[in-house]
């Protein structure tokens, strides 16, 4: 945990090529060794593309000429680094590993809250392609290919990212009940599982 | 029998509720009896159960909750599995998931593993303690959270909908469990409509009404007949063009099986079919797949003549969600109903004649000011309908539209698809987690079990 954060800190703090270079070679090594199951380089470079491709236009339109590409190119090589390792992180670390290891540094109640945020990241994100989808169908302008048009991007915010909050409180309240059922705040202090 | 949890005169209301959900109910729980709690959709019966594990808010209620934890003794337990398993695993393998409770209980670590193992064997979950709970079936899924309560020795346990999450074959696993259970003096309290086979396990039936009260008895839904006939097709939908064509569709997900697959079917125009499949089967996949969201492992699908994109379904398939909360967004319903018109290119004077026309098909001319976020969840339910019907698709996918829906409301919801499909020709195909539940309207039933897709 301590390098997944480490390497995400380097990234914020690295500002030439040659820096952020250097610490894409680490990166590199570092998902070598592991080899985390699950992480598809083709889904996270197509996402890495797509920011890519919105940053460096915002800032050519920032600059008004081409000599923003650079800058573009590098903060969403940044921004990529800083998440990066965090996600490998997460694919070769077993829940109760990071339970274990945040109890550490933090009550063991909010160790467990932030271990269930990353569990329920994916549902999360399974509801929001749920909402996605049926407003595309209602016409909604939030394809990929609609939203090369700036004036649909208030789309995404309305028929989107609204239902996917209220949808997102409801998880959170559904899953406070779930814990509670099972006596979670009953004492302080909570132990942990030993295994995995 | 000993009394192991009294309510007197105990009622709850909801804050911001007009009514209670709960009214003057009172009841008497016995060591090593199972009861089964019946009721229409919204009559309380969550929240009854809720209730009786304590996890309502004391101010909002009156009466008395009496249980042996409260004159002292600390080690009483009760035990409460809610409805959607999915929200209420938190942690990612087997072992985690059982322990979680003895780690809100403080239990040593080193007594974990043991305690975990004959929970589970107790359950009839013989999964590896590092098994991903990702890769268990529904029912599987179920039987880990019963696990996962009987690893806290429960005195009381409540099961919220057992058979509606359980195939047969886990169904008889739990009748087994739960009789053993009774056998050691463990009460049971079931939240169930249909029990099943768990029906010889009970001793005392309750049904709540609309009101809040309880009473002894079991409740009967309305317009539930067992035997539902389903009407002929009739010869003009035989002849009708077929508007969806799936041929040998297979889907593949994540996992190392299929989620479903040699699925052949065709949908006319102007036919009514309904899916169904317990949860976890599939039938949302088959949707989205349909609707060209997801791409087929293997086989065609073919929607309007066409490979299914969905930029060109946009106004000619319509799609309703189960829960209402994930399309509504505007500040007042006639907003909501007009936001698919002006996307899709509908001149002003004929998007208020058809947001008129829709709000009135669904009877719901009196809430066309109000605010959609503040309306009942059935009333949610009919404007998130009357917004996917305004444009008049020719095609409407509705996934599971009549769950968490009280009986009124889902007439209200049938009587506008009725309408719909048999004056206006529109297609219908709609997915239910209950095979005992076939509308009238239904000219064909698909149904998905053990991967397979086929004509019921």
């Amino acid at each position: 945990m301590l390098l997944a954060l480490t390497l995400s800190c380097l990234a914020f703090v690295a500002r030439t090529g040659v820096f952020l270079g250097a610490l894409t070679a680490v990166n590199a090594l570092v998902f070598l060794l592991l080899r985390p199951q699950g992480v598809s380089w083709w889904r996270q470079g197509r996402y890495f593309l797509f920011q890519s491709s919105i940053i460096v236009a915002l800032y050519i339109i920032r600059f008004g000429s081409l000599a923003g590409i650079w800058d573009g190119l590098l903060i969403s090589w940044q921004l990529f680094l800083a998440f990066w390792p965090s996600m490998v992180f997460a694919k070769t670390t077993s829940q109760a590993k990071i339970v274990r290891a945040m109890n550490r540094i933090m009550p063991s109640r909010m160790s467990f809250v932030l271990a269930t945020c990353i569990k329920f990241a994916p549902h999360l994100l399974e509801e929001v392609q749920d909402i996605y989808e049926g407003q595309v169908l209602r016409g909604a302008r939030i394809l990929p290919r609609d939203l090369i048009k700036p004036w649909n991007w208030p789309d995404v915010v309305r028929c989107v990212i609204v239902p996917a909050v209220v949808q997102g409180m409801a998880l959170a309240g559904n899953i406070a009940l779930a814990a509670r059922a099972r006596d979670f705040g009953l004492y302080s202090k909570r132990t942990c599982w030993p295994g995995e | 029998m000993g009394v192991l949890v009294q309510l007197k005169n105990f009622s709850y209301a909801y804050p911001e509720a007009q009514t209670p959900v709960l009214n003057d109910v009172s009841l008497e729980i016995e060591a090593g009896r199972c009861y089964c709690l019946t009721g229409p959709t919204g009559s309380g019966k969550t929240t009854l159960a809720l209730a009786l594990k304590g996890l309502l808010e004391k101010d909002d209620s009156s009466g008395e909750i009496l249980c042996p934890r409260q004159s002292g003794r600390a080690d009483f337990r009760i035990g409460l599995v809610l409805q959607n398993p999915e929200t209420q695993l938190l942690a990612t393998t087997v072992g985690a998931e059982v322990a979680f409770g003895l780690e809100n209980l403080c239990i040593d670590p080193a007594a974990m593993p043991d305690r975990v193992a004959a929970a589970l064997s107790l359950a009839d979950l013989r999964k590896p303690l590092d098994y991903p709970v990702a890769r268990l079936s529904m029912g599987q899924k179920y039987r880990l959270l019963v696990a996962a309560l009987l690893v806290m020795k429960p005195h009381l346990l409540i099961l919220d909908e057992p058979a509606a999450q359980l195939d047969p074959e886990g169904l008889a696993a739990l009748h087994q469990t739960l009789s053993d259970l009774k056998a050691t003096g463990v009460a049971v309290v079931l939240c169930e409509h249909h029990p099943g086979p768990l029906l010889e396990l009970i001793d005392q039936f309750w049904q709540l009404d609309e009101d809040g009260g309880l009473s002894d008895g079991r409740w009967q839904a309305p317009g539930q007949v067992p035997n539902l006939r389903l009407p002929e097709m009739t010869s003009d939908l035989s002849e009708a063009p077929v508007l969806l064509e799936v041929r040998d569709l297979a889907f593949m997900g994540h996992g190392e099986e299929a989620v479903w697959d040699g699925a052949s079917f065709d949908i006319r125009r102007g036919q009514c079919v309904v899916v169904t499949g317990l949860n976890g089967t599939g039938k949302t996949t088959l949707l989205r797949v349909l609707a060209g969201f997801l791409k087929p492992s293997s086989g065609s699908v073919r929607i309007f003549n066409a490979e299914p994109v969905p930029q060109l379904l946009r106004g000619r398939l319509g799609c309703l969600f189960q829960n209402p909360h994930k399309q509504i967004f505007e500040n007042t319903v006639r907003e909501e109903i007009a936001f698919p018109l002006k996307r899709l290119g509908w001149p002003p004077d004929q998007r208020a004649a058809r947001i008129e026309e829709a709000l009135s098909f669904c009877g719901i001319e009196s809430l066309s000011d109000d605010s959609p976020h503040k309306l009942s969840y059935g009333q949610k339910h009919l404007v998130a309908m009357a917004s996917v019907l305004a444009p008049a698709p020719e095609m409407l996918f509705l996934d599971d539209p009549f769950a968490g829906l009280d009986c009124a409301r889902q007439e209200d919801v049938m009587q506008v698809l009725t309408r719909w499909n048999r004056e206006r020709g529109v297609t219908l195909l709609w997915t239910s987690h209950d095979p005992g539940q076939i509308p009238a309207l239904a000219d064909g039933h698909l149904h998905i079990e053990g991967g397979r897709i086929g004509w019921r």
